[in-house]
């Protein structure tokens, strides 16, 4: 188990460091002149060159990478060009909103998700089972920003119940706080659930049919035991790695629904770097969102490794 | 004890109903052990399953009565059926690798029924376990019952579900092929410990088997199955010794004799009924030799002396034997030590790692070094022109490496190997043009041997263009010829693999080897995944095509039987070593090396001395 | 001595067409046909501005109302479907050409390509979707081709994947060594004997990926990184409606129904072929 930690962790560290070559191959070769991209296309080739000379874009690449990556090791996430402040505290800011907003939704939607998805396939085939897949198939299909959008039209100009956007801080009431949280946090569980559920339910109908779960009815066992002893141990494993990944395309979420909310996340920092040309922040942002994903799923991993006894204890060689 | 009256179980498919079972009577006496016989879609499962009360959703019991101690299961309410399952009926089901939850540790699964039924705590459970896992011959039984699933053998496995449906003691013990996924060593170690816990607990047991050889050495009496239909019931040595109902005979005749080499097998023609639609008359008739215009009536079961047999002509028909076609065999016979070896191979080893040296566990040990396995071990071989090899060993015994090492699809370490004179071990693959025309091979799996993409025509017509044996215009022509070797219609060629049976599938596969007129063919386990009567019917083909085309084979199978009729040499595998080669005469009737007369032993028989049951044979129980 | 049958009827009945299947072909085609038929079907013109006819609410001359600049919603709708379908399908077919080969030369070669193939994939697979194409569309000024190539490229990894897992248990069929053992060349085994087994389920995938890949599409057009102005790119025109959210919901609520009707129809269309899958091949890609 200690081997296999180590081994996940050492491909965390290595999935980052070609993560960060990624981006920030992406955004300083391509691009014909950053400095052009900053100071717009009216700058005058001297004005150019100066501020090329001050990013120190003149450097061969590979000595701008390592100086960008030490950086980021060090904590010196570098300065963003649009607001002339350290990218650090500003993304550290926008990453706890963040968490705040997907780390409440995470656990909906595991908590609902997983419960629709056992409730559906325990009663496979019936009424409520037909329920849940048609809801699920309108989750998957609604883009995010148009639930959005209804969510608005709904609660905010309709019912005038919630704000159409903005943030509060906690100190400006916890009720003002969390009316604030509400609209997107509705909206993500609702553009996520459908994944989850869905997962969990083919998973069980599978498990409930195999061999072993026959086996289990033979010995007269009692259909709570079986669900809850035999299945769902089984049938929750495939479900550990969906929520990781669920995690991640949750972290892609927020880009739109911090956006349609005017929600200061990380999602918004990135549109709103992207907008203004401001690549150090840009660079900073999928970084740490990459860095937050991997993490999501070296923890799944571990999670499927604890519960499954077949990478527990290695495999047999007969 | 178990009595079933009037049975007619029904499947709903998209295709339409199938009649699983029509009207199946039968009674388990207390103390004995009753056996269900019956090839694939006989219905033999199905009864298991109704006398458990563990129809899938989709079946339907118009008809019928399953009285257990006189209560009938099919009637009483899911909480009565509950306390009966696994508390006075266990069931031990065939195949030991997906019947046991993953996620368990052996002990709990054990140890379950006693929690819920006898009302133990987890605790006394998980100790009652260990006592279960010693008694049915587990070595180390505490280690065991920690383990997972994943970490056992199969064997290993299979005793600890027997020892799992023990363990409420339950009069009446349902055996769904306990056997059929585990080698001859251990199912004879399984048939043995059945028989002593019956003995012991004085156990009713119902053994349900497609092996007639198994039924004969646990069963006292015996059912034979056909389409859903019970043909002949008797007292088991009589049923198998003197058959009565043709079907029963032609399934008998289709068993290969260790010991005795008949010329060709008996082997039964056509295929079962569409039970979508079951024949009014005899279900066996279209496919039986001594069907009489009466067949197409109704047939009832009729006693004939003290069994029962559904066939109306039963008198008549009780001391005729099914008829065998002895086809001289004299044939290209012809001294085969004079001409030089189509194949020869010399020391020829292959070993994989298996893993780098990374934590493992071995059984239940942690060991941490490199492992790595050698399915071939220094094996020498040659086989001459038009002669059959027969090569036989256990699961993991490194037959099938050895078969595909020499044709180069895998790549030896090292050795030499010459085909038709030809030394091809040194090289490259792009050299072997020549080779691969000679030699070919046969696979065991019909359904994963032909590209289900590719018509017949197509299949067989590429090895062909692939090689430019016929001008193209000509190709079509001798496909049909090549389905006519293997007796298929000329209008298969059509057909995809779906559209086709097991056995046909693998008389497409024996025409694609043939296709580019080899002179030897390695035949992997090319009967293994087929019913009795169907390899009674590839296994004559295959010799057939020896004496018509003179080709040699590698035969290579598990089934000791099927090899020892058809080969003229046998060599024995072991652990990557060939522990013997000779004669299949000699081999068969005075084998030296002790593996292979252990082998010997456990092979279940139909015939030779009667009920050997206490035969016991050297355990080795991890894998 | 005929041992085997010669008469019985082999090819079992064909199962009838699943509901999805049926459903999903109805509204999948009626989208693309209105999509395909929009220059000549279309009430009115899709781009031209008039100043009079702002914010109109569904009427009989204007069925879904028109925009903010006074353009008929419906028309506008109506031309947007090419633009959506359009950029889900490119997308999807670059992501196959890419791949497919990948994937069958990771599962087929094994060793050091498929370590190397598969790594780069889960580099890739390590940022969000929708992060890795704003990432691409970051450093261009945003067209709709761009999104369409950047949203193919995120789904490469996917794609990749599968037809790796799928060549994986492929290879290990036996008709593959069947196909060795008469010496025939790796590309007839990879493109003759695996490819045309490995289609089916890559199909089924790629109809849900081209799901996927309009909602991505929309999503960056929303995002103001894909189709520009006056485009009536579904994603764009919901952009746009934002700020009349109170006055004037149709111009945003007729493009999103649109989109879940098109999307609904095209999961519906993918999960009725998966249904008909060849059994066998689901059997095998249970898993996968």
């Amino acid at each position: 188990m200690a081997a296999y930690i180590t081994r996940r962790l050492a491909f965390v560290v290595l999935v980052l460091v070609a993560v960060s070559m990624l981006v920030f191959g992406v955004t300083t070769l391509l691009p014909a002149n950053v400095a052009y991209l900053i100071l717009g296309s009216f700058a005058t080739p001297e004005q150019v060159h100066a501020l090329e000379l001050k990013l120190g874009l003149t450097d061969p690449v590979w000595q701008q990478y390592l100086r960008w990556a030490g950086g980021f090791i060090t904590g010196n996430l570098g300065e963003s060009t649009l607001m002339n402040r350290p990218v650090g505290p500003m993304l550290l800011e926008a990453i706890q909103r963040s968490l705040m907003l997907t780390g409440v939704s995470f656990v909906l939607i595991a908590l609902i998700g997983v419960g629709l998805g056992i409730a559906a396939a325990l009663r496979h085939g019936r009424p409520l089972d037909h329920g849940i897949s048609v809801a699920t198939y309108l989750g998957i299909a609604v883009p995010e920003f148009f639930w959005a959008i209804v969510v608005i039209i709904v609660f905010a100009s309709w019912l005038g119940w919630l704000p159409a956007s903005g943030y509060e801080p906690i100190s400006a009431g916890v009720w003002e706080w969390a009316k604030h949280l509400i609209a997107p946090t509705l909206t993500l569980v609702f553009g996520h659930l459908a994944h989850v559920s869905r997962l969990t339910r083919s998973s069980m109908i599978e498990v409930m049919q195999s061999p072993y779960i026959t086996a289990a009815r033979a010995k007269g066992l009692p259909e709570r035991v079986i669900v809850l002893h035999h299945a769902l141990r089984n049938a929750l494993l495939p479900t550990i790695t969906v929520l990781a990944l669920d995690f991640g395309r949750l972290m892609g979420g927020i880009v739109v629904i911090e956006t349609v909310f005017a929600y200061p996340g990380l999602g918004r920092l990135v549109v709103f770097s992207i907008q203004n040309r401001d690549l150090p922040t840009l660079q900073a942002a999928i970084l740490v969102v990459a860095a937050i994903y991997a993490l999501a799923n070296l923890l799944a991993d571990l999670l499927y490794a604890r519960f499954n006894p077949k990478i527990r204890f290695g495999r047999n060689v007969a | 004890m178990l009595a079933i009256d009037d049975l007619t179980v029904r499947y709903r498919t998209a295709g339409g109903e199938i009649e699983a079972l029509s009207s199946v009577s039968l009674k388990a006496r207390k103390g004995s052990t009753l056996a269900l016989v019956g090839e694939s879609g006989s219905g033999k499962s199905t009864i298991a399953l109704a006398a458990m009360g563990l129809l899938p959703a989709e079946a339907m019991v118009p008809s019928g009565r399953i009285l257990f101690d006189g209560a009938d299961i099919l009637t009483m309410n899911a909480e009565a059926r509950r306390q009966l399952r696994g508390s006075r009926i266990g069931l031990v089901f065939q195949d030991p690798f997906s019947v046991l939850n993953p996620s368990l540790r052996i002990g709990d699964q054990v140890g379950e029924g006693l929690v819920h039924h006898r009302g133990y705590t987890p605790e006394r459970a998980f100790a009652r376990a260990i006592e279960l896992l010693d008694e049915v011959g587990i070595v180390k039984p505490e280690a065991v019952a920690k383990a997972y699933p994943h970490e056992l053998s199969g064997g290993m496995r299979q005793r600890a579900l027997i020892a799992g449906a023990l363990a409420s003691e339950p009069e009446l013990l349902i055996l769904d092929e306990p056997t059929t996924a585990l080698d001859v060593t251990i199912e004879a170690q399984i048939l043995d410990l059945l028989e002593d816990l019956r003995v012991r607990r004085g156990l009713t047991m119902v053994f349900i088997s497609h092996n007639l050889g198994v039924v004969r050495r646990i069963a006292d009496e015996v059912a034979v199955l056909y389409a859903g239909q019970i043909v002949e019931q008797g007292a088991t040595e009589e049923v198998l010794q003197r058959p009565v109902h043709p079907y029963t005979k032609g399934l008998l005749a289709a068993i290969p004799r260790i010991g005795r080499r008949m010329g060709r097998l008996a082997a039964i023609p056509g295929r079962l009924p569409d039970l979508r639609n079951p024949p009014t008359g005899c279900r066996f008739a279209p496919r039986c030799p001594f069907a009489t215009p009466d067949s197409t009536n109704p047939q009832r079961l009729l006693a004939v002396g003290d069994r029962m047999v559904r066939c109306s002509s039963a008198a008549a028909l009780r001391d005729t034997s099914w008829p065998v076609q002895e086809e001289a065999v004299v044939a290209a016979t012809a001294d085969r030590s004079a001409s030089e070896p189509v194949v020869e191979v010399e020391d020829l080893t292959k070993s994989f790692v298996l893993s780098r040296g990374a934590l493992r566990w071995e059984g239940w040990r942690p060991v941490r070094d490199a492992v790595s396995i050698t399915p071939v071990d220094a094996i020498s071989l040659t086989v001459a022109p038009g002669e059959v090899v027969g090569l036989v060993g256990e699961s993991g015994s490194g037959k099938t490496t050895l078969g595909r090492t020499i044709l180069r699809l895998i790549e030896a370490d090292s050795g030499l190997i010459r085909i038709a004179g030809e030394t091809v071990s040194d090289k490259p693959q792009s050299a072997l043009e020549a080779m691969r025309r000679t030699a070919q091979i046969v696979f065991q799996n019909p359904d994963s041997s032909l590209n289900p993409r590719k018509t017949i025509r197509e299949l067989l017509g590429r090895p062909i263009a692939r090689f430019g044996l016929s001008p193209k215009a000509d190709i079509p022509k001798r496909v049909d010829e090549l389905l006519d070797l293997v007796r298929l219609p000329a209008h298969y060629a059509d057909r995809y693999a779906h559209q086709m049976s097991g056995g046909e599938k693998q008389r497409v596969g024996i025409a694609r080897a043939l296709a580019t007129q080899p002179n030897f063919i390695v035949c992997d386990e090319p009967v293994s995944a087929l019913d009795v009567s169907v390899q009674a019917a590839i296994v004559n083909l295959l010799a057939d095509l020896r004496d018509r085309l003179g080709v040699a084979y590698l035969f290579i199978s598990h089934d000791i039987s099927v090899v020892a009729h058809l080969a003229d040499r046998v060599a024995v595998m072991h652990h990557g070593k060939m522990v013997e080669i000779g004669p299949a005469e000699q081999i068969m009737n005075a084998p030296s090396h002790p593996y292979t007369i252990k082998l010997l032993s456990a092979v279940p028989r139909v015939d030779g001395p009667a009920l050997a049951r206490r035969e016991v044979v050297a355990a080795d129980g991890l894998a | 001595m005929s041992p085997e049958p010669t008469s019985a009827p082999a090819r079992p009945p064909r199962k009838p067409m699943p509901l999805q299947l049926k459903a999903g072909l109805a509204i999948t085609g009626t989208i693309l046909l209105l999509g395909l038929l929009a220059p000549w079907i279309a009430p009115h013109p899709w781009d031209t501005i008039s100043m009079r006819t702002r914010f109109l609410a569904p009427n009989a001359t204007y069925w879904l109302g028109t925009d903010e600049y006074g353009r008929d919603v419906l028309s506008r709708l109506l031309m947007g479907a090419r633009l959506s379908i359009g950029m889900g399908v490119a997308a999807t077919l670059f992501s196959l050409a890419i791949g497919v080969p990948m994937g069958l030369a990771a599962g087929y070669f094994r060793g050091w390509i498929d370590e190397a193939l598969m790594r780069l994939a889960d580099v890739l697979m390590a940022i969000p979707p929708i992060m890795l194409g704003l990432l691409v569309l970051a450093v261009t000024p945003p067209a709709l081709w761009k999104t369409a190539l950047a949203v193919g490229f995120v789904y490469i990894p996917p794609i990749a994947r599968l037809a790796r897992s799928v060549t994986l248990t492929l290879a290990n069929e036996e008709f593959i060594q069947a196909a060795k053992a008469r010496a025939e060349s790796t590309s007839y085994i990879l493109f003759r004997e695996i490819l045309p087994n490995a289609w089916p389920p890559l199909i089924v995938e790629a109809s849900l990926r081209v799901t996927y890949a309009i909602l991505l599409g929309s999503a960056l057009s929303f995002l103001g990184l894909g189709a520009q102005p006056p485009s009536s790119d579904w994603g764009l025109m919901i952009s746009e409606a934002r700020s009349f959210l109170d006055r004037a919901p149709w111009i945003a609520l007729a493009p999103g129904f649109a989109m879940c009707l098109l999307v609904i129809g095209i999961n519906l269309l993918g999960d009725g072929a998966r249904e008909r899958l060849d059994p066998r091949l689901k059997a095998r890609l249970g898993k996968a």
